[in-house]
Protein backbone atom coordinates (compact mmCIF):
# COMPACT_ATOMS: atom_id res chain seq x y z
CA UNK A 1 0.00 0.00 0.00
CA UNK A 2 3.15 2.13 -0.14
CA UNK A 3 0.88 4.10 -2.92
CA UNK A 4 -1.56 5.55 -0.46
CA UNK A 5 1.64 6.86 2.13
CA UNK A 6 2.23 9.85 -0.44
CA UNK A 7 2.70 12.12 3.01
CA UNK A 8 1.01 14.60 0.86
CA UNK A 9 -2.52 15.38 0.57
CA UNK A 10 -4.58 14.12 -2.09
CA UNK A 11 -8.39 14.87 -3.04
CA UNK A 12 -10.44 11.93 -2.41
CA UNK A 13 -13.96 10.80 -1.72
CA UNK A 14 -15.33 9.63 1.60
CA UNK A 15 -15.83 6.30 0.38
CA UNK A 16 -12.54 5.92 -0.76
CA UNK A 17 -10.93 7.36 1.91
CA UNK A 18 -12.66 4.60 4.36
CA UNK A 19 -11.64 1.95 2.04
CA UNK A 20 -8.05 2.99 1.59
CA UNK A 21 -7.68 3.42 5.71
CA UNK A 22 -9.19 0.19 5.98
CA UNK A 23 -6.65 -1.61 3.85
CA UNK A 24 -3.96 0.30 5.72
CA UNK A 25 -5.60 -0.58 8.93
CA UNK A 26 -4.35 -4.20 7.91
CA UNK A 27 -8.26 -5.44 6.91
CA UNK A 28 -7.52 -9.04 6.13
CA UNK A 29 -11.33 -9.33 4.56
CA UNK A 30 -14.30 -7.88 2.78
CA UNK A 31 -17.10 -8.71 2.84
CA UNK A 32 -20.17 -6.54 0.89
CA UNK A 33 -23.06 -5.95 -1.43
CA UNK A 34 -23.55 -3.05 -3.32
CA UNK A 35 -25.56 -0.25 -2.10
CA UNK A 36 -25.75 4.00 -2.47
CA UNK A 37 -24.55 5.90 -1.48
CA UNK A 38 -21.51 3.71 -0.66
CA UNK A 39 -20.95 1.37 -3.31
CA UNK A 40 -17.67 3.19 -3.75
CA UNK A 41 -16.30 1.63 -0.85
CA UNK A 42 -17.36 -2.10 -2.40
CA UNK A 43 -15.01 -1.41 -5.77
CA UNK A 44 -12.42 0.22 -4.53
CA UNK A 45 -11.89 -3.25 -2.19
CA UNK A 46 -12.69 -5.23 -5.31
CA UNK A 47 -9.32 -4.22 -6.89
CA UNK A 48 -7.06 -3.52 -4.04
CA UNK A 49 -7.67 -6.57 -1.80
CA UNK A 50 -7.07 -8.61 -5.03
CA UNK A 51 -4.12 -6.95 -5.59
CA UNK A 52 -2.60 -7.63 -2.07
CA UNK A 53 -3.95 -10.71 -1.85
CA UNK A 54 -6.35 -10.73 0.64
CA UNK A 55 -9.85 -11.23 0.96
CA UNK A 56 -12.88 -10.01 -0.95
CA UNK A 57 -15.87 -11.74 -1.28
CA UNK A 58 -19.07 -9.88 -3.00
CA UNK A 59 -21.69 -11.52 -0.90
CA UNK A 60 -25.59 -12.66 -2.32
CA UNK A 61 -26.80 -10.20 0.45
CA UNK A 62 -26.25 -8.42 3.28
CA UNK A 63 -26.97 -10.85 5.99
CA UNK A 64 -24.33 -12.90 4.20
CA UNK A 65 -21.91 -10.18 4.73
CA UNK A 66 -22.30 -9.56 8.13
CA UNK A 67 -22.28 -13.55 8.79
CA UNK A 68 -19.01 -13.75 6.76
CA UNK A 69 -17.53 -10.92 8.70
CA UNK A 70 -18.14 -12.58 12.03
CA UNK A 71 -16.66 -15.82 10.60
CA UNK A 72 -13.38 -14.18 9.34
CA UNK A 73 -13.13 -12.13 12.88
CA UNK A 74 -13.41 -15.10 15.13
CA UNK A 75 -10.52 -16.34 13.51
CA UNK A 76 -8.26 -13.33 14.48
CA UNK A 77 -8.16 -11.16 11.54
CA UNK A 78 -9.12 -7.79 10.93
CA UNK A 79 -12.11 -7.48 8.76
CA UNK A 80 -15.08 -5.35 7.61
CA UNK A 81 -18.45 -5.01 5.42
CA UNK A 82 -19.78 -1.57 4.53
CA UNK A 83 -24.06 -1.29 3.95
CA UNK A 84 -26.35 1.55 4.09
CA UNK A 85 -29.38 2.57 6.21
CA UNK A 86 -32.16 0.05 4.93
CA UNK A 87 -29.61 -2.89 4.36
CA UNK A 88 -27.62 -2.22 7.49
CA UNK A 89 -31.30 -3.01 8.48
CA UNK A 90 -30.96 -6.56 7.45
CA UNK A 91 -27.34 -6.71 9.73
CA UNK A 92 -28.72 -6.04 13.05
CA UNK A 93 -29.32 -9.76 13.69
CA UNK A 94 -25.57 -10.65 13.37
CA UNK A 95 -24.71 -7.12 14.99
CA UNK A 96 -26.70 -9.31 18.00
CA UNK A 97 -24.76 -12.10 17.55
CA UNK A 98 -21.56 -10.37 17.51
CA UNK A 99 -22.15 -7.97 20.18
CA UNK A 100 -22.62 -11.49 22.32
CA UNK A 101 -19.86 -12.85 20.92
CA UNK A 102 -17.87 -10.51 21.79
CA UNK A 103 -16.40 -10.22 18.28
CA UNK A 104 -14.78 -7.48 16.95
CA UNK A 105 -16.45 -6.96 13.40
CA UNK A 106 -16.11 -3.78 11.53
CA UNK A 107 -19.29 -2.08 10.14
CA UNK A 108 -19.11 0.81 8.17
CA UNK A 109 -22.94 2.24 7.75
CA UNK A 110 -23.13 4.93 5.05
CA UNK A 111 -26.59 6.66 5.58
CA UNK A 112 -29.14 7.08 3.45
CA UNK A 113 -33.18 8.69 3.48
CA UNK A 114 -35.49 6.12 5.19
CA UNK A 115 -37.78 4.72 6.74
CA UNK A 116 -38.09 1.89 4.31
CA UNK A 117 -35.99 1.68 1.06
CA UNK A 118 -36.41 5.65 1.36
CA UNK A 119 -33.99 7.27 -1.03
CA UNK A 120 -30.08 7.58 -2.14
CA UNK A 121 -30.03 10.96 -0.56
CA UNK A 122 -28.23 11.91 2.94
CA UNK A 123 -29.25 11.56 6.12
CA UNK A 124 -29.30 11.10 9.92
CA UNK A 125 -32.08 8.75 10.05
CA UNK A 126 -29.92 5.80 11.60
CA UNK A 127 -28.73 7.18 14.86
CA UNK A 128 -31.05 5.31 16.22
CA UNK A 129 -30.18 1.64 14.29
CA UNK A 130 -26.22 2.38 15.43
CA UNK A 131 -26.51 3.34 18.95
CA UNK A 132 -29.52 1.59 20.00
CA UNK A 133 -29.62 -1.42 17.90
CA UNK A 134 -32.18 -3.35 15.78
CA UNK A 135 -31.15 -6.95 17.01
CA UNK A 136 -32.18 -8.76 20.00
CA UNK A 137 -30.90 -8.36 23.56
CA UNK A 138 -28.66 -6.02 25.99
CA UNK A 139 -25.95 -5.01 23.84
CA UNK A 140 -23.50 -1.76 22.67
CA UNK A 141 -22.03 -1.00 19.44
CA UNK A 142 -18.85 1.62 19.64
CA UNK A 143 -20.37 4.02 17.60
CA UNK A 144 -17.80 6.94 15.14
CA UNK A 145 -19.18 9.68 13.50
CA UNK A 146 -16.36 11.21 11.05
CA UNK A 147 -17.37 15.12 10.50
CA UNK A 148 -14.82 15.75 7.49
CA UNK A 149 -13.23 13.19 4.96
CA UNK A 150 -9.81 13.12 6.90
CA UNK A 151 -11.95 11.86 10.02
CA UNK A 152 -13.11 9.22 7.25
CA UNK A 153 -9.76 8.45 7.54
CA UNK A 154 -8.63 8.79 11.35
CA UNK A 155 -11.84 6.99 12.53
CA UNK A 156 -11.31 4.03 10.13
CA UNK A 157 -8.52 3.40 12.31
CA UNK A 158 -10.22 3.86 15.07
CA UNK A 159 -12.40 2.15 14.47
CA UNK A 160 -10.16 -1.23 13.85
CA UNK A 161 -8.64 -0.75 16.85
CA UNK A 162 -11.58 -0.33 18.95
CA UNK A 163 -13.15 -3.13 17.92
CA UNK A 164 -10.30 -5.22 18.39
CA UNK A 165 -8.96 -4.17 21.92
CA UNK A 166 -12.83 -4.22 23.52
CA UNK A 167 -13.53 -7.00 21.72
CA UNK A 168 -17.10 -5.02 20.59
CA UNK A 169 -18.62 -4.82 16.95
CA UNK A 170 -17.67 -0.92 15.78
CA UNK A 171 -19.68 1.09 13.71
CA UNK A 172 -18.17 3.97 11.68
CA UNK A 173 -21.21 6.25 11.07
CA UNK A 174 -21.08 8.28 8.15
CA UNK A 175 -24.06 9.66 5.28
CA UNK A 176 -24.07 10.18 1.68
CA UNK A 177 -22.76 13.91 1.82
CA UNK A 178 -19.17 12.45 3.61
CA UNK A 179 -19.27 9.20 1.19
CA UNK A 180 -19.64 10.90 -1.82
CA UNK A 181 -18.04 14.55 -1.02
CA UNK A 182 -14.01 14.96 -1.90
CA UNK A 183 -11.64 16.41 0.02
CA UNK A 184 -7.91 16.89 0.56
CA UNK A 185 -6.68 14.25 2.82
CA UNK A 186 -3.64 12.43 4.24
CA UNK A 187 -3.16 9.01 5.02
CA UNK A 188 -0.63 7.18 7.20
CA UNK A 189 0.63 4.31 9.03
CA UNK A 190 -1.79 2.36 11.40
CA UNK A 191 -1.14 4.45 14.22
CA UNK A 192 -2.28 1.86 17.08
CA UNK A 193 -0.82 -0.96 18.78
CA UNK A 194 -1.81 -4.47 16.88
CA UNK A 195 -3.84 -6.21 19.33
CA UNK A 196 -3.03 -9.79 20.06
CA UNK A 197 -5.88 -12.24 19.50
CA UNK A 198 -4.46 -15.55 20.56
CA UNK A 199 -6.13 -15.86 23.70
CA UNK A 200 -9.46 -16.27 21.79
CA UNK A 201 -9.17 -16.36 18.67
CA UNK A 202 -10.27 -19.75 16.35
CA UNK A 203 -7.16 -20.76 14.96
CA UNK A 204 -7.73 -24.39 15.01
CA UNK A 205 -7.00 -26.33 18.61
CA UNK A 206 -3.77 -28.12 17.40
CA UNK A 207 -1.84 -28.71 20.89
CA UNK A 208 -4.50 -26.40 23.10
CA UNK A 209 -7.95 -27.43 23.93
CA UNK A 210 -10.78 -26.61 21.24
CA UNK A 211 -12.45 -23.50 22.14
CA UNK A 212 -16.29 -22.50 21.15
CA UNK A 213 -17.54 -19.17 20.38
CA UNK A 214 -21.30 -19.07 20.69
CA UNK A 215 -23.98 -16.80 22.16
CA UNK A 216 -26.26 -19.33 23.35
CA UNK A 217 -26.57 -19.09 27.37
CA UNK A 218 -29.16 -21.73 28.66
CA UNK A 219 -28.64 -21.10 32.16
CA UNK A 220 -30.40 -18.32 33.89
CA UNK A 221 -27.87 -17.76 36.39
CA UNK A 222 -25.18 -18.05 33.85
CA UNK A 223 -26.55 -15.30 31.75
CA UNK A 224 -27.07 -13.12 34.32
CA UNK A 225 -23.25 -13.18 35.16
CA UNK A 226 -22.13 -13.29 31.43
CA UNK A 227 -24.32 -9.60 30.58
CA UNK A 228 -22.97 -8.08 34.09
CA UNK A 229 -19.28 -8.84 32.79
CA UNK A 230 -20.21 -7.66 29.23
CA UNK A 231 -21.72 -4.23 30.58
CA UNK A 232 -18.79 -3.61 33.31
CA UNK A 233 -16.66 -3.65 29.85
CA UNK A 234 -19.39 -0.82 28.22
CA UNK A 235 -18.26 0.58 31.93
CA UNK A 236 -14.78 0.74 31.09
CA UNK A 237 -15.42 1.93 27.13
CA UNK A 238 -17.19 5.06 28.53
CA UNK A 239 -14.48 5.55 30.88
CA UNK A 240 -11.80 5.44 28.45
CA UNK A 241 -13.17 6.33 25.22
CA UNK A 242 -15.93 8.88 24.85
CA UNK A 243 -14.26 11.59 22.91
CA UNK A 244 -16.08 15.03 21.38
CA UNK A 245 -15.35 18.32 19.91
CA UNK A 246 -16.40 21.53 21.62
CA UNK A 247 -15.61 25.60 20.86
CA UNK A 248 -16.87 28.31 22.69
CA UNK A 249 -18.94 26.12 25.14
CA UNK A 250 -17.44 27.95 28.33
CA UNK A 251 -19.22 30.90 28.31
CA UNK A 252 -22.20 29.99 25.94
CA UNK A 253 -25.62 30.56 26.39
CA UNK A 254 -27.04 28.20 24.20
CA UNK A 255 -24.92 25.38 22.87
CA UNK A 256 -25.60 23.70 19.54
CA UNK A 257 -24.95 20.00 19.70
CA UNK A 258 -24.11 18.32 16.09
CA UNK A 259 -22.89 15.07 15.01
CA UNK A 260 -21.14 14.19 11.68
CA UNK A 261 -21.58 15.83 8.46
CA UNK A 262 -24.08 18.08 9.58
CA UNK A 263 -21.71 19.60 12.35
CA UNK A 264 -19.87 21.18 9.70
CA UNK A 265 -22.62 23.94 8.69
CA UNK A 266 -23.41 24.24 12.71
CA UNK A 267 -19.74 25.01 13.38
CA UNK A 268 -20.46 27.94 11.15
CA UNK A 269 -23.63 28.98 12.65
CA UNK A 270 -22.00 29.31 15.81
CA UNK A 271 -19.25 31.70 14.50
CA UNK A 272 -22.06 33.60 12.65
CA UNK A 273 -24.35 33.88 15.79
CA UNK A 274 -20.76 34.77 18.11
CA UNK A 275 -20.43 37.64 15.31
CA UNK A 276 -24.27 38.64 16.21
CA UNK A 277 -22.82 39.27 19.91
CA UNK A 278 -25.21 35.46 20.93
CA UNK A 279 -23.02 33.77 22.80
CA UNK A 280 -23.25 30.56 21.38
CA UNK A 281 -21.13 27.43 21.77
CA UNK A 282 -20.64 24.32 19.92
CA UNK A 283 -20.69 21.08 20.69
CA UNK A 284 -19.86 17.54 18.73
CA UNK A 285 -19.80 14.17 19.73
CA UNK A 286 -17.52 12.01 17.87
CA UNK A 287 -17.77 8.74 19.70
CA UNK A 288 -22.32 8.38 19.43
CA UNK A 289 -21.54 5.51 21.53
CA UNK A 290 -20.25 6.09 24.38
CA UNK A 291 -22.08 9.47 24.35
CA UNK A 292 -20.64 12.15 25.87
CA UNK A 293 -23.47 13.05 28.76
CA UNK A 294 -21.35 13.28 31.53
CA UNK A 295 -19.49 16.30 29.66
CA UNK A 296 -23.20 17.71 28.54
CA UNK A 297 -24.56 17.23 32.29
CA UNK A 298 -21.15 19.38 33.34
CA UNK A 299 -21.56 21.77 30.81
CA UNK A 300 -25.77 21.81 31.78
CA UNK A 301 -25.09 23.33 35.13
CA UNK A 302 -23.57 26.95 33.44
CA UNK A 303 -25.55 27.14 30.02
CA UNK A 304 -28.76 28.50 29.24
CA UNK A 305 -30.11 26.24 26.62
CA UNK A 306 -29.19 23.05 23.83
CA UNK A 307 -30.02 23.04 20.51
CA UNK A 308 -29.29 20.33 18.51
CA UNK A 309 -28.95 20.10 14.77
CA UNK A 310 -29.93 17.02 12.92
CA UNK A 311 -30.38 15.50 9.34
CA UNK A 312 -33.62 13.13 10.90
CA UNK A 313 -36.84 13.80 12.59
CA UNK A 314 -34.95 14.17 15.82
CA UNK A 315 -32.83 11.14 17.42
CA UNK A 316 -29.61 12.12 18.96
CA UNK A 317 -31.65 15.05 21.17
CA UNK A 318 -33.22 12.27 23.17
CA UNK A 319 -29.45 11.09 24.24
CA UNK A 320 -28.97 14.99 24.92
CA UNK A 321 -32.41 15.48 27.12
CA UNK A 322 -30.92 12.44 29.19
CA UNK A 323 -27.42 13.96 30.02
CA UNK A 324 -28.79 17.55 31.10
CA UNK A 325 -31.85 15.55 32.74
CA UNK A 326 -34.28 18.50 33.26
CA UNK A 327 -31.11 21.15 33.88
CA UNK A 328 -31.95 23.81 31.09
CA UNK A 329 -34.18 23.12 28.19
CA UNK A 330 -33.21 20.68 24.81
CA UNK A 331 -34.70 21.95 21.60
CA UNK A 332 -34.34 20.36 18.19
CA UNK A 333 -33.86 22.06 15.01
CA UNK A 334 -33.96 19.33 12.27
CA UNK A 335 -34.37 18.64 8.40
CA UNK A 336 -35.48 15.50 7.74
CA UNK A 337 -33.34 14.12 4.96
CA UNK A 338 -31.03 15.58 2.60
CA UNK A 339 -27.84 17.84 2.76
CA UNK A 340 -27.60 19.79 6.02
CA UNK A 341 -29.54 23.21 6.56
CA UNK A 342 -27.62 26.11 5.87
CA UNK A 343 -25.34 28.06 8.17
CA UNK A 344 -27.53 30.81 7.65
CA UNK A 345 -31.24 29.26 7.84
CA UNK A 346 -30.01 27.61 11.79
CA UNK A 347 -28.99 31.20 12.57
CA UNK A 348 -32.21 32.15 11.55
CA UNK A 349 -33.74 28.95 13.44
CA UNK A 350 -31.62 29.38 16.21
CA UNK A 351 -32.82 32.92 16.91
CA UNK A 352 -36.60 32.02 16.53
CA UNK A 353 -35.77 29.67 20.01
CA UNK A 354 -34.59 32.39 21.57
CA UNK B 1 -12.83 34.90 5.10
CA UNK B 2 -12.00 34.58 1.67
CA UNK B 3 -14.19 31.84 0.47
CA UNK B 4 -15.67 31.24 -2.86
CA UNK B 5 -17.98 28.50 -4.48
CA UNK B 6 -18.54 27.53 -7.66
CA UNK B 7 -20.85 24.88 -9.63
CA UNK B 8 -20.14 23.51 -13.39
CA UNK B 9 -23.54 22.08 -14.80
CA UNK B 10 -24.44 20.39 -17.83
CA UNK B 11 -25.40 17.18 -19.43
CA UNK B 12 -24.34 13.71 -17.85
CA UNK B 13 -21.50 12.78 -20.27
CA UNK B 14 -20.13 16.25 -20.72
CA UNK B 15 -17.56 15.63 -17.83
CA UNK B 16 -18.92 18.03 -15.47
CA UNK B 17 -17.84 16.06 -12.62
CA UNK B 18 -14.30 15.20 -13.52
CA UNK B 19 -14.13 19.18 -14.73
CA UNK B 20 -15.06 20.09 -10.93
CA UNK B 21 -12.37 17.45 -9.92
CA UNK B 22 -9.44 18.89 -11.62
CA UNK B 23 -10.43 22.59 -10.30
CA UNK B 24 -10.91 20.52 -6.81
CA UNK B 25 -7.20 19.24 -7.15
CA UNK B 26 -5.62 22.28 -8.31
CA UNK B 27 -6.96 24.15 -5.39
CA UNK B 28 -5.08 21.69 -3.04
CA UNK B 29 -2.25 22.05 -4.94
CA UNK B 30 -2.41 25.96 -4.20
CA UNK B 31 -2.67 24.78 -0.41
CA UNK B 32 -6.73 25.99 -0.23
CA UNK B 33 -9.12 24.00 2.06
CA UNK B 34 -11.35 22.51 -0.68
CA UNK B 35 -14.41 20.64 -1.08
CA UNK B 36 -15.82 19.06 -4.04
CA UNK B 37 -20.03 17.27 -3.79
CA UNK B 38 -22.18 16.41 -7.09
CA UNK B 39 -25.52 15.88 -7.40
CA UNK B 40 -25.57 11.60 -6.97
CA UNK B 41 -28.32 10.05 -7.40
CA UNK B 42 -30.83 8.74 -10.78
CA UNK B 43 -27.57 10.69 -12.87
CA UNK B 44 -27.29 9.36 -16.12
CA UNK B 45 -26.05 10.48 -19.90
CA UNK B 46 -28.20 13.09 -21.33
CA UNK B 47 -29.45 13.71 -17.91
CA UNK B 48 -28.41 16.83 -15.79
CA UNK B 49 -25.53 17.23 -13.78
CA UNK B 50 -23.75 19.40 -11.60
CA UNK B 51 -20.95 19.64 -8.67
CA UNK B 52 -20.27 22.43 -6.44
CA UNK B 53 -16.37 23.28 -5.59
CA UNK B 54 -15.71 25.41 -2.26
CA UNK B 55 -12.55 26.74 -1.68
CA UNK B 56 -11.74 28.87 1.11
CA UNK B 57 -8.20 29.85 3.13
CA UNK B 58 -10.16 28.73 6.17
CA UNK B 59 -12.02 25.63 6.74
CA UNK B 60 -15.03 25.47 4.85
CA UNK B 61 -17.98 26.67 5.89
CA UNK B 62 -20.45 24.50 4.47
CA UNK B 63 -20.73 22.26 1.83
CA UNK B 64 -23.86 22.78 -0.75
CA UNK B 65 -24.43 26.65 -0.64
CA UNK B 66 -27.32 28.42 -1.30
CA UNK B 67 -25.89 30.37 -3.91
CA UNK B 68 -22.70 30.58 -5.64
CA UNK B 69 -19.90 33.16 -6.67
CA UNK B 70 -19.34 31.59 -10.09
CA UNK B 71 -21.76 28.84 -12.15
CA UNK B 72 -20.48 27.11 -14.93
CA UNK B 73 -23.69 26.03 -17.25
CA UNK B 74 -22.75 24.06 -20.40
CA UNK B 75 -26.18 23.61 -21.41
CA UNK B 76 -29.55 25.59 -21.36
CA UNK B 77 -31.28 23.70 -18.47
CA UNK B 78 -27.83 23.86 -15.92
CA UNK B 79 -28.50 27.97 -17.10
CA UNK B 80 -31.61 28.60 -16.52
CA UNK B 81 -31.49 26.52 -12.94
CA UNK B 82 -28.56 28.21 -11.50
CA UNK B 83 -29.17 31.50 -12.72
CA UNK B 84 -30.74 32.86 -9.93
CA UNK B 85 -28.22 30.83 -7.68
CA UNK B 86 -25.91 33.39 -8.54
CA UNK B 87 -24.73 36.00 -5.91
CA UNK B 88 -24.66 39.65 -6.84
CA UNK B 89 -21.96 40.66 -8.76
CA UNK B 90 -20.74 36.70 -9.34
CA UNK B 91 -20.34 35.23 -12.81
CA UNK B 92 -22.40 32.94 -14.98
CA UNK B 93 -19.83 30.98 -17.50
CA UNK B 94 -22.39 29.69 -20.27
CA UNK B 95 -21.65 27.73 -23.22
CA UNK B 96 -23.40 29.90 -25.96
CA UNK B 97 -22.63 27.18 -28.44
CA UNK B 98 -25.87 25.50 -26.12
CA UNK B 99 -27.29 28.28 -24.26
CA UNK B 100 -29.15 31.77 -25.88
CA UNK B 101 -27.25 34.96 -24.78
CA UNK B 102 -30.50 36.28 -22.60
CA UNK B 103 -29.11 38.59 -19.72
CA UNK B 104 -32.50 39.10 -17.66
CA UNK B 105 -30.02 39.85 -14.54
CA UNK B 106 -28.55 42.65 -14.33
CA UNK B 107 -26.71 42.86 -11.34
CA UNK B 108 -24.22 39.80 -12.11
CA UNK B 109 -21.59 39.28 -15.20
CA UNK B 110 -21.94 36.96 -17.83
CA UNK B 111 -19.37 35.70 -20.12
CA UNK B 112 -21.03 33.57 -23.45
CA UNK B 113 -18.22 31.65 -25.04
CA UNK B 114 -19.05 29.29 -27.81
CA UNK B 115 -17.47 26.74 -25.77
CA UNK B 116 -18.45 23.50 -28.17
CA UNK B 117 -17.30 25.13 -30.99
CA UNK B 118 -13.63 26.30 -29.72
CA UNK B 119 -13.23 22.38 -28.16
CA UNK B 120 -14.25 21.04 -31.64
CA UNK B 121 -11.61 23.50 -33.46
CA UNK B 122 -9.14 22.12 -30.28
CA UNK B 123 -9.76 18.32 -32.07
CA UNK B 124 -12.31 17.04 -29.80
CA UNK B 125 -15.78 18.42 -28.49
CA UNK B 126 -15.21 16.26 -25.40
CA UNK B 127 -12.84 18.81 -24.09
CA UNK B 128 -15.35 21.41 -23.63
CA UNK B 129 -15.59 21.10 -19.97
CA UNK B 130 -11.87 21.37 -19.54
CA UNK B 131 -11.74 24.70 -22.41
CA UNK B 132 -14.66 25.57 -20.16
CA UNK B 133 -12.49 25.23 -16.73
CA UNK B 134 -9.87 27.61 -18.74
CA UNK B 135 -12.44 30.83 -18.81
CA UNK B 136 -13.19 30.06 -15.26
CA UNK B 137 -9.88 30.27 -14.25
CA UNK B 138 -9.21 33.76 -16.36
CA UNK B 139 -12.74 34.96 -15.25
CA UNK B 140 -11.82 34.25 -11.25
CA UNK B 141 -8.71 34.92 -11.05
CA UNK B 142 -8.65 32.28 -7.73
CA UNK B 143 -6.32 29.76 -9.84
CA UNK B 144 -3.46 29.55 -11.76
CA UNK B 145 -3.01 27.59 -15.18
CA UNK B 146 -0.24 25.72 -14.00
CA UNK B 147 -2.29 24.07 -10.81
CA UNK B 148 -4.81 23.33 -13.45
CA UNK B 149 -2.27 21.77 -15.41
CA UNK B 150 -0.65 20.01 -12.57
CA UNK B 151 -3.92 19.09 -11.53
CA UNK B 152 -4.89 17.38 -15.09
CA UNK B 153 -1.96 15.16 -14.68
CA UNK B 154 -3.49 14.17 -11.38
CA UNK B 155 -7.06 13.56 -12.59
CA UNK B 156 -6.26 11.76 -16.22
CA UNK B 157 -5.99 8.24 -15.14
CA UNK B 158 -2.79 6.44 -16.42
CA UNK B 159 -4.46 4.87 -19.35
CA UNK B 160 -5.84 8.31 -20.62
CA UNK B 161 -2.71 10.09 -20.33
CA UNK B 162 -1.95 10.12 -23.92
CA UNK B 163 -4.93 12.43 -23.67
CA UNK B 164 -3.39 15.05 -21.61
CA UNK B 165 -1.65 17.09 -24.12
CA UNK B 166 -5.02 17.86 -25.52
CA UNK B 167 -6.41 18.48 -22.68
CA UNK B 168 -3.93 21.06 -21.94
CA UNK B 169 -4.11 22.90 -24.93
CA UNK B 170 -8.45 22.96 -24.36
CA UNK B 171 -7.39 24.45 -21.09
CA UNK B 172 -5.10 27.40 -22.89
CA UNK B 173 -7.43 27.69 -25.29
CA UNK B 174 -10.32 28.62 -22.39
CA UNK B 175 -7.86 30.41 -20.59
CA UNK B 176 -6.62 32.64 -23.50
CA UNK B 177 -9.85 33.37 -25.19
CA UNK B 178 -10.50 37.37 -25.52
CA UNK B 179 -12.77 38.29 -22.83
CA UNK B 180 -12.77 42.01 -24.34
CA UNK B 181 -15.93 41.36 -26.41
CA UNK B 182 -17.97 40.30 -22.87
Amino acid sequence: MTECLTNKKVLTKGNYAIANAAVLAGCQCYFGYPITPQSEIGEFMSGKMQELKRGYVSAESELAAINMTIGAVSTGVKAMTSSSSCAVALMQEGLSYAATDELPVVLVSVMRGGPGLGNIYPSQGDYFQATKGGGNGDYKLIVLAPSTVQECVDLTYKAFYLAQKYRNPTVLLADGLLGQMMEPVEFYEYPYPEIDTSSWALTGAKGRDGRIIRSYGPLADDRCVFLEKLYAKYNTIEENETQWEEINTEDADIILVSFGSTSRNVKTAMKMLREKGIKAGFFRPITLYPFPSKRLHELSQNTKKFITVEVNMGQMVNDVRLAVNGKCPVELINKGVGVPPSAKEIVTRVEDLL
Amino acid sequence: MSEKNFIIAGFGGQGVLLAGEVLANAFMLAGKNVTWYPSYGAEMRGGTVNCEIVESDEDVSEVNKPDADFIVALNQASFDRFLSKIKKGGWMIANSSLIKEIKTRTDINYLFAPINKLAEEVGNIKMANILALGLTAKVSKLVTLDNLIQALDIVIPPHRKNLLPLNIKALKIGYEYDLLPV
